[in-house]
């Protein structure tokens, strides 16, 4: 089984997010995420996971001149599950060697 | 490898997994845990005479969300219950927030339970995988294949959760994998 421990989650990196509508349950929500390209992406979370207008991410996968490839926790409105973003829209512990 | 009883009540101690309201020990079978109906669901408002709706998911400005706030009206479940009618999708949710932390390696595949399936009732529509770092309210995709309405109440055990351990840590969850090294860049130049 995975092993995690409080220091490690509270690591984990999240992205900005901004709330753009209502989800169809009360405790969802829609956001929107900017991405590099552009185009926003949109995905429905869950109104808790919510943090400072943020939801977490977990650590990028790539990165590639300023900009970070991250895999969102629910697939995207237009079905994405990963997206590049600008390295600012990321907050949380910098990792050492992506700076 | 499916998770038993015992290691799903390992990984919600060690909070690798999170249930809220936690499940009772009567929620458990020995390679899952049940989870219940929330009052709430959404019905597809009844078309009107001579209008003719498409769903055209690929076109451009197509957005599910608002296309479904459009097309369906959210309702409770009242205590006594409500007749499912046949032959008719309803979105559900779980009563339960499921958190499956990012670096747990798990995963989850919400499934329906038989006795309800042998009435008819489906609860996903061929989607059933949650992935890692999920969390909220698991959505149902609720679909009565048989001829009879069947009666839902909230609260009802309708689903359940079967646990897997992945292999290895998704990249994600994985601190400091490319340390000191650059990535391939990406096939389409990311930034404006």
């Amino acid at each position: 089984m995975g092993a995690t421990n409080e220091e490690q989650a509270e690591a984990l990196m999240r992205v900005k997010v901004e709330e753009v509508g209502k989800g169809l349950h009360p405790s969802e929500v829609v956001v929107q995420i900017q991405t590099a390209e552009g185009d926003p992406e949109r995905l429905v979370v869950d109104r808790r996971s919510i943090v400072d207008g943020t939801i977490e991410v977990g650590y990028p996968i790539r990165k590639n001149n300023g900009y970070y490839l991250i895999e969102l926790p629910r697939e995207t409105i237009g079905g994405s599950w990963r997206i590049w973003v600008l390295k600012d829209a990321v907050v949380g512990e910098p990792l050492e060697g992506v700076a | 490898m499916i998770l038993t009883d015992r290691e799903i009540q390992i990984a919600i101690e060690r909070e690798l997994i999170k249930i809220d309201p936690r499940p009772t020990e009567k929620a458990f079978s020995s390679t899952s845990v049940d989870l219940t109906l929330d009052p709430n669901i959404t019905r597809f408002k009844p078309p009107r005479g001579g209008v003719e709706t498409v769903l055209d998911p690929n076109h451009v400005d197509f957005s599910p969300e608002n296309s479904l706030a459009d097309l369906t009206e959210l309702f409770e479940i009242p205590s006594e219950g409500w007749p499912l009618p046949s032959k008719t999708l309803f979105l559900g949710w779980t009563r339960e927030y499921v958190d499956l932390k990012t670096d747990a390696r798990l995963a989850a595949r919400v499934e329906g339970k038989s006795s309800l399936a042998r009435l008819g009732l489906g609860i996903h529509v061929t989607a059933p995988t949650i992935h890692s770092g999920f969390n909220g309210r698991i959505r149902l995709e609720l679909v009565n294949h048989g001829n009879l309405p069947i009666k839902l109440r909230p609260g009802m055990r309708i689903c359940q959760l079967i646990f897997e351990v992945t292999l290895g840590t998704p990249e994600r969850g994985y601190k400091g994998q490319f340390s000191g090294q650059s990535a391939p860049p990406p096939k389409s130049k990311p930034g404006p």
